[in-house]
Formats: structure tokens, sequence, C-alpha cells
């Protein structure tokens, strides 16, 4: 009896495990099945209701079936390169900008020019940095800015802080009590949050990475967006550990009083936190200059169906459904310039503040030496790391930066 | 400790347990936890019934189920290979003297010096060769050969203290090689497999390097890759997390209950010789 049950156990066993070799055979009915994959597709709200337009996609043609994937966030990029250096991966990547600046080089990624033709799109500026060399290798899915989000029910007599020092002053008051007055990325960690958190600073105090042609890591205003960087980073005013995701919903659940985040947050929040009193104002820095999140739409240079991929983008371009997108991302823009509705505008007053700012928005990028920004960005981490965690000078730590990335540079 | 005082070694086992339970149990509580109170300045340490929901929403909207199907899947079929492959060569490093024999072993040891992020791109590319991407079948072969070294390096220890005498006796009466591993070595080796399969059986039920890579599809996806998509670029759903990862962890610790007395029989195995 034991045996027979043993003998069972196992057949069962066995089975289970010859199952798999059928199970991903399936194969779409006479349909081009092409794959889209992209970190927004497993976000809570945007995730599914991008499905959604996806599948709009699907319903209006015959030939072609776009599938989506949503990956996580952290393993995203590593995944996608290790598939496409494997000679394979989806047919369609959302990309964040640093990672198409590394696909480009790589010769990961198709151009663009043979099937979209600038001349056909209203698109806007922040497409441009999506040419490297002259060739375009990207559309923008996501173009959002970065603004400061408070809430106004946590700051002293509802002060909304318009410098730097105001800003210290009001996040040290607002917090205690289980709230925190301020959050913002500084682990390795979260690399690339970090990275833009930091940026966020730097231009906001005057600062650029470079000067288009020179690096600049150590010029005066650099060192002093770090200084403020680390000034914050001491101010006892932050959840010190506190990933992005646990931050925005400490936000989200009126624990953190001010934030600077970009339009994608802006527009989770709304839809996951309606009841949420928020509100939107420049960023308090010296000058308007903040980040830009610019995340393309690319085709991957492994694909075997090409053409059904630049059909998608094409029809992604259309003005309704590059409307529909808007829509989707929250304050974040999209590829073409997209008016908003005045309804919109009087529901979601942040949506003005997020869309003002963009004459002042920067890539997240090092100006000259775009495709060598994820070497500069690592050096970068380094050092501003020594600052918060080692108590480094900052004019010291980015004069190293600033030598290390020069030698780097060179080679 | 048996020395000590009953009350001090209770003491002891008591905060070992603790130490080793409490993050389990944390995890619970904040899938029970209210959102308002998530992030409260006096943590709650007890759960809230009434949220329980959360877990009937994560089988009615998320397909939970299927990643726990496609989890057991490789897990197993991991554990089955494993053993299958590794039995005949621990035999053959545990019995026989052949040339090289020292060198095959150590070779099976630096093949464990190898991280999977660095095989993960020619595995993908091989495995593309063979049309074998985006199956289960890629994961268990890819999963097994990381645990076929370490299985047949246990399973060569449990053999090694098995009487070379009961095998020359069944040998006199008539029995295979074959046979001998078979009826004779493998029943007394028993609890040392169990403990070798529940290592084979983790390393199956928690990779996530291998199962995020090779297979794209969503139906296919196994629960590691499951539970990490919910950690978002913007945002995490922290009650979906937490009540996916309890779900995600009873399976593997009822397995372990299951096992978990052949395992400590076969790590003692071979300890005492004479």
């Amino acid at each position: 009896m034991l045996h027979t049950t043993r003998r069972m156990a196992l057949a069962g066993v066995m089975a289970l495990a010859a199952l798999p070799c059928f199970a991903g055979s399936a194969l779409a009915q006479g349909k081009t099945t092409i794959s889209f994959a992209g970190v927004t597709f497993s976000e809570a709200g945007r995730g599914d209701r991008l499905r959604e337009w996806v599948d709009k996609f699907n319903k209006s043609q015959d030939k072609i079936e776009v599938t989506t994937l949503g990956l996580p966030f952290a393993t995203f990029a590593n995944t996608m390169f290790t598939q496409m250096g494997g000679g394979g991966g989806p047919d369609l990547i959302r990309f964040d900008t640093i990672d198409f600046y590394a696909a480009v080089p790589a010769g990961r990624i198709l151009p663009f020019d043979d099937h979209i033709k600038d001349s056909d799109f209203k698109f806007s500026a922040p497409n441009d940095y999506l040419k490297v060399n002259g060739k375009r290798y990207g559309v923008a899915f996501e173009i959002s800015n970065y603004v400061m989000m408070y809430n106004p029910a946590l700051l002293k007599d509802g002060k909304v802080p318009t410098t730097f020092d105001e800003l210290l002053a009001v996040t040290k008051a607002a917090t205690g009590n289980g709230n925190y007055g301020y959050a913002y990325r500084a682990t390795m960690a979260e690399r690339n949050g970090f990275w833009q958190d930091l940026c966020n600073y730097v231009f906001g105090f005057g600062g650029r990475w470079s000067d288009g042609k020179t690096l600049t890591l150590n010029a005066p205003k650099v060192i002093e967006g770090v200084t403020a960087y680390k000034r914050m980073y001491d101010s006892g005013a932050i959840p010190k550990g506190a990933d992005a995701a646990t931050y925005r919903r400490m936000f989200w659940e009126s624990k953190v009083a001010i934030e600077i985040d970009n339009g994608g947050v802006a527009g989770i929040f709304n839809q996951q936190a309606p009841n949420l009193a928020w509100n939107a104002a420049p960023s308090p820095f010296p000058t308007r200059a903040q980040g830009l999140i610019l995340a393309p739409l690319t085709v991957n240079a492994n694909t075997k169906n090409k053409d059904a991929a630049f059909t998608f983008v094409k029809w992604a371009l259309q003005p309704d459904n590059q409307k529909a997108l808007q829509d989707i991302l929250g304050a974040s823009s999209v590829a073409t310039d997209v008016p908003r509705s005045a309804d919109d505008l009087a529901k979601k007053p942040w949506l003005k503040v997020y869309d003002e700012q963009t004459p002042n928005a920067v890539p997240q990028l090092v100006g000259g030496f775009e495709v060598r920004t994820p070497e500069l960005q690592q050096i970068i981490i380094e050092q501003v790391l020594k600052v918060l965690q080692g108590g480094m000078d900052p004019k010291k730590a980015m004069d190293e930066a600033q030598d290390l990335a020069v030698a780097k540079m060179s080679k | 400790m048996p020395g000590l005082p009953l009350p001090i070694r209770l003491s002891a086992v008591l905060l070992l347990l603790a130490v080793a339970v409490f993050p389990f149990y944390w995890m619970f509580v904040t899938s029970l936890t209210p959102s308002s109170e998530l992030f409260a300045s006096t943590p709650r340490f007890w759960p809230t019934w009434s949220e329980t929901g959360v877990y009937a929403d994560a089988f009615r909207k998320i397909p939970v189920a299927t990643w726990l199907l496609n989890s057991l899947i490789v897990a197993a079929g991991t554990t089955v290979l494993s053993i299958a492959i590794s039995l005949f060569p621990a035999y053959s490093l545990s019995r026989f003297r052949f040339k090289g024999k020292g060198i095959m072993g150590l070779s099976l040891f630096a093949t464990q010096m190898l991280p999977e992020a660095m095989l993960v791109v020619p595995l993908y590319a091989l495995f593309g060769q063979f049309n074998m991407l985006n199956t289960l079948t890629a994961l268990i072969l890819a999963n097994t050969a990381f645990t076929v070294p370490v299985v047949v390096w246990i399973l060569k220890g449990a053999i090694d203290g098995v009487p070379e005498e009961i095998e020359e006796a069944a040998h006199i009466d008539g029995c295979s090689q074959v046979g001998i591993v078979w009826r004779i070595v493998l029943p007394l080796i028993a609890p040392t497999l169990a403990a070798a399969s529940v290592i084979a059986f983790f390393h199956g039920w928690n990779e996530y390097v291998f199962a995020q890579t090779l297979v794209s599809s969503e139906s296919l996806r196994t629960a590691s890759v499951g539970l990490a998509g919910f950690v978002g670029e913007l945002s995490t759903p922290i009650h979906t997390v937490m009540s996916i990862a309890v779900i995600y962890a009873v399976p593997a610790i009822v397995f372990y209950m299951f096992v978990q007395k052949y395992v400590v029989s076969g790590m003692t195995a071979g300890g005492v010789k004479g």
C-alpha cells in the first residue's frame, strides 16, 4: 500500500514535471504576436489601464496582436539586457532614459528613421533627446516633470516653502509623532532613483554635470546642490532607508509632508488615493530647473517582427491614442503635444504646476556624454554616498568625482 | 545545554523560535493591518481579522494560484530530476576507483562557484536555440544544473556510510549492480534523499533570476517573479505583497514540516561509523 502511494506520488510529480514541455507552445491563431515590456504594466492603478490601451490596438488589428509584459522595476533593465544579449527579448520595450543610452551604442535597439518620419508627427521638444548621432532610436512613451508635492494638512500653518532654507525649516517642523517632513532616495539599492533626486537638487541649485563638452562635476553650483542634499540628509526630517515605493505610500497615508516627485506619481496618487488633499508647487530651489523623466518606446534589434512593431508605434502616435495614453499617465505627457482639457485642469489643479515646469525641465543625463551617462552616474553616486554616509567634504568628494570621471572618459 | 535547568533551556528555545518565526508573523500582521495604520508610530502587533479580504482578493484578482502551480512544477521537477541524475554519479564517486575521480569531484564543486547571473546569458541563448525559452522545462533544467553538484556530494556522503558487505551479499545472491543501487542502497539512504530533496525543492521554489529571464509569458510566471512584480517603480501595494508573500511561504513551510524528520536523520546519517 505504502509502495503504491509512493509510486502514485512519484508519477504525479513526474507528470507535473512533464506538463511544462507543452505549456509554452500556445500560438496566437493566425496573428503575428509581438510582446511589449515595461515596468509600467505592473504598476498599481496605471498598469491595468495601460493594458486596456494596448488592447485597443489589438481590437483594431486583424493580423497583429501585442501582448504586454509587466516586469519588476528593480530588475527590469538587467532582464532586458540579458535577454537581448542572448539574442531575444520582447519586440517593444519601454526603457528608462539611462538604459536607452546604454542600449543605443550596444546596438540593442533599432533606429526609427526608416519607419517613423519626424515630419509626420508633432513631436514635443524632449523627443530630440532620443536621437543619437542624428538618428532617432525611440519616441517618448512618457515625459514627466518634477515639482514639489505637499500635504497642506501636515505643514505648520499651511506654509508652503519657496526657498531651500524654508524647506529645511518646514520639513523639520513637520517631523514627529511618526510623521516625516520630507523623503527622497539616498541608497545604492535605488541607484536610478537616487540619481533622479540628486539631479533635481544639482539642477535646482544651477549646476549641470557638464557644459556640453567638458565635465563640470566639481563646479561650485554642483557642489552647492550636493551640499544641500547632505543638509537634508542630516536634517532628521527624512525616513532614512525607506525606499521610494514605501515613502510614496507614506505620503499617500499622510505620514510624509513633502516630496519632490514626478507626474507619474501624481497620477498614481490621484487614482489610488482620490481623497488625499495634496497640492503641488515649484521645487523650492534657487532656480526652476528640475530633472525630466523621459521614458522612450523602443524596438528591440532582435525582433523578428519589425513591421508589426513599427505598426504599433505608429498606432501609438495617432492623436486619439496619444490623448488616451496621456490621460492614463497622470501629470505626465506623451510623445506629441496633447493639450489638457479644461475639465481636467479644473479637477486637478496640480496638473498646471507640472505642465508649467516643462520649459525648465532638463533630462537627467550628462550633456555631451549621453551614452556614457551610466558610467558617470556610478562615479557620481559613489562619491555622493561618501558625503552622505561617510561625512566627506562635498567639494573634496566632487573633485575626486571629476578626476575619476575625466580619467574614465579619456579611455 | 543538557546541563542547564529546564526553564533556561525552554527560554532559549522560545527565543530562537521567536527570532525565526517573527518575520513571518510580522508579514502576516502587516497583510492584515488597515491601510491607515500601516505607518502608525505605534505598530500594531495583532492582526485585524476584518481585513482578511486581501487574501480572497489575491486569489480572485491576481493569478496567484497559477503562479504557485508553476512554482510547484518547477520545484518538483527540479527535485525529481536532481535526485535521478545525481544518484549514480554519487554511487560511482563513493564506490568505484577510476582515473580522474578526484578532479571530477572537485569539478562538481567548482560549478557551484559560478553565480547564476554569470550563466544566465549563455543559458538564455542555449535554450533559445533549442526553442525552449518560455517553458517551465527550461527552468527545471537550469535549476537542476545548479542543484546536482550539491545533491551528488550529499548522496555520496550517505552512500559512504552504507557497509559494502551488504552490497557484496546482494551481489552473491545475483543482484545486478543497478539492482544493488536501486534495491539495497536507495532504501538505506532514504533519509538523506529526503534532505537532498529539500535542498533541491527549495532551490526550485525560490529561484528568481532564471525564472525572470527565461520565461516571459505571464501564464508561466513563478510565484517569486509574480511577487517581485508588485514592487513597482512608483508604488508598491503593501497589503498585496504581504498577503501573497504569506501564501507563497506556506507551501514551502508545509513541505518542510512534512519531510523534516527525514531531513534531521539524513543530516546526521553517517555521523557515527563503526
